[in-house]
């Protein structure tokens, strides 16, 4: 899907981020078959890249890079667990469900920390990036001391 | 518990970097986005990674059973805090297998859960086995870090080989003082009709033979021969063995051997144990059912050691030895040292009987060329090996799988029906 709303993204590099980020999923495939994780980030990094091609010379605020963002979280974290699966070992369903579940949990905050991040950087967009940037650090901390005390 | 980072831990960490340093260096709101989640991944499963309290331990519903048998065993899982993903597996020796459950397994476990994982095995071969370690692997919920451990909890389990029961068993040509099942050839007191001899003071009336006395007008009682036990020592080969598969020599040794020491403790004879061998163990004569056991404990332990150091049978304490037992050897006649062994122990004149336990099965012929040449050879060789040892007054039988123990029995007493016995 990203690597399709790359092509479609209308920038003046579409098609060389398209290229870009087709060559990130032909390694993260390769990945899956031959069972390397370092393929994973490398993979990522290209879908990124091509992204950040294909949104050269055009100055607004992407809102779908939310989305784009939290997909490729789903898929480095599909990959993993595909590559973390061992046959031999016989897991019980109730396990299989909880990290799911998990995995939909992570998505969701990802998804919702990235709209609230995104508007935040439309309202208030002469405060300029770096402070998104220590904004979205500051929220991931909270987050973490948060989840960090629940589980005390 | 030692504790690993995975790679997605590094892949995570750099990618959050990269992403956040590539959105300042190029002004763009939108990087912040694709690496915000990857941080928020990072933050949650190091906030979430608990150092795990657990302890595994192995039970077992019985610690001895026979060959093919079914054995209950036990995993048990405390966990002290939450376990969110265990991989835990039991290593199992060669000899058991798992005939229902899970293993390896995977499971979460909550804080202060107590679990117990059944498991039946199966007993497939005859031996002392040790089951474990078991080893644990736990991750965090985003399996970012890793925790791993091995528990030291080692039942053991002795697996008794499954005997045959022969009907008829090899007779000792001499026999010792003890009450027993086997007809002596001295006159005494038994059952057995064996001469008349004229009355001595002492003799009761009952013994009385009146035809006889009749016949011959004095009186003659009859002397009869006593049931008496014998000595028999069974002789194990555990220089060499041929092995195909699950399969081998030692495994058909081992499992006669069981079966003759329980036939023959079953007749109130004295039974030892020599497994010459790599490792040299032996058990002197005794009787009763205790005896049976120590006798199987120790072929338990029997195993080829590879060896090159030339032993004889001098290495052998004299008692386990008694001069008037029958020696039955089990041996592939592999090892030259065992052949010795043998023959020095006839030059010796001790009552011997061989069962040859054949290694042809477990070596395949070649199809053709040399190699095919060479088994002939072989074959031809081992068959001399037999003539030779039965020239020497040796009743030798050779045994394949597929032949019944007490074929190779009735084979054995046939020879030594006819032979004679010579004292040199």
């Amino acid at each position: 899907m990203v690597v399709v709303y790359v092509f479609t993204s209308g920038g003046r590099l579409a098609d060389g981020g398209g290229g870009l980020a087709t060559a990130g999923l032909v390694l993260l495939v390769g990945g899956l078959i031959v069972r390397w994780p370092f393929t994973i980030p490398w993979a990522i990094l290209f879908a990124g890249g091509g992204y950040l091609l294909a949104r050269e010379g055009n100055a607004a605020v992407d809102g779908w890079a939310a989305a784009i963002g939290v997909l490729l979280l789903l898929a480095a974290e599909l990959a993993s667990w595909s590559m973390e699966h061992d046959a031999r070992i016989k897991t019980e369903p109730a396990l299989v469900v909880r990290r799911a579940a998990t995995l939909g949990g992570l998505v969701a905050g990802a998804l919702f920390v990235n709209f609230v991040l995104l508007g935040a950087a439309g309202l208030a967009a002469s405060a300029g990036v770096l402070l998104a940037a220590v904004g979205v650090a500051a929220s991931v901390a909270a987050v973490a001391v948060v989840l960090r005390m629940l589980r005390a | 518990m030692t504790r690993f980072s995975t790679p997605k831990l590094a892949s995570y960490s750099a990618l959050s970097g990269a992403g956040l340093l590539t959105a300042l260096v190029f002004a763009r709101p939108e990087l912040v986005a694709l690496t915000a989640p990857f941080l928020l991944a990072l933050a949650a499963g190091l906030a979430l990674a608990t150092p795990p309290r657990l302890s595994v331990s192995v039970e077992l519903d019985e610690n001895r059973a026979l060959e093919g048998d079914d054995v209950g065993a036990r995993l048990v899982l405390e966990a002290a805090t939450p376990v969110d993903r265990l991989d835990l597996y039991l290593r199992l020796p060669a000899g058991i297998e798992v005939e229902e459950g899970r293993n390896p397994v995977g499971l979460h476990l909550r804080a202060g859960e107590r679990r117990e994982l059944e498991l039946r095995l199966r007993a497939t071969r005859w031996g002392g086995h040790v089951l474990g370690p078991a080893y644990a692997r736990v991750h965090d919920p985003l399996g970012l870090l890793v925790w791993e451990s091995k528990a030291e909890t080692r039942p053991e389990i002795r697996v008794y080989p499954r005997e045959d029961v022969l009907r008829r068993v090899l007779q000792p040509r001499d026999t010792q003082v003890f009450t027993g099942n086997e007809v002596a050839r001295t006159k005494g007191q038994g059952i057995e009709f064996a001469d008349i001899r004229l009355w001595a003071h002492g003799d009761p009336l009952k013994r009385v033979n009146w035809r006889a006395s009749a016949r011959r007008g004095d009186l003659w009682v009859n002397e009869s021969h006593p049931e008496r036990n014998t000595d028999v020592i069974l002789f194990v080969d555990s220089f060499a063995e041929a092995r195909h598969g699950e399969k081998g020599t030692l495994d058909l040794a081992v499992r006669a051997t069981a079966t003759l020491a329980d036939a023959y403790v079953g007749r109130r004879d004295r039974v030892g144990l020599i497994a010459f061998g790599g490792i040299l163990r032996w058990l002197v004569p005794g009787m009763g059912i205790v005896h049976l056991y120590r006798i199987v404990d120790a072929l338990l332990d029997t195993q080829i050691v590879l060896s090159y150091y030339w032993k004889e049978i001098d290495v052998i304490p004299p008692r386990t030895l008694p001069p008037n037992a029958l020696v039955i050897g089990l041996s592939p006649l592999l090892d030259p040292r065992s052949v010795g062994a043998l023959l020095d122990l006839r030059a010796r004149g001790y009552d011997l009987a061989v069962v040859d336990v054949s290694p042809v099965p477990f070596a395949p012929r070649p199809s053709s060329g040399i190699d095919a040449v060479a088994y002939d050879i072989w074959t031809l060789r081992r068959d001399a090996l037999r003539h030779r040892l039965q020239s020497a007054g040796v009743a030798v039988a050779e045994w394949r799988d597929d032949k019944p123990l007490q074929a190779i029995v009735e084979e054995v007493r046939e020879f030594r029906r006819y032979a004679r016995h010579a004292r040199v």
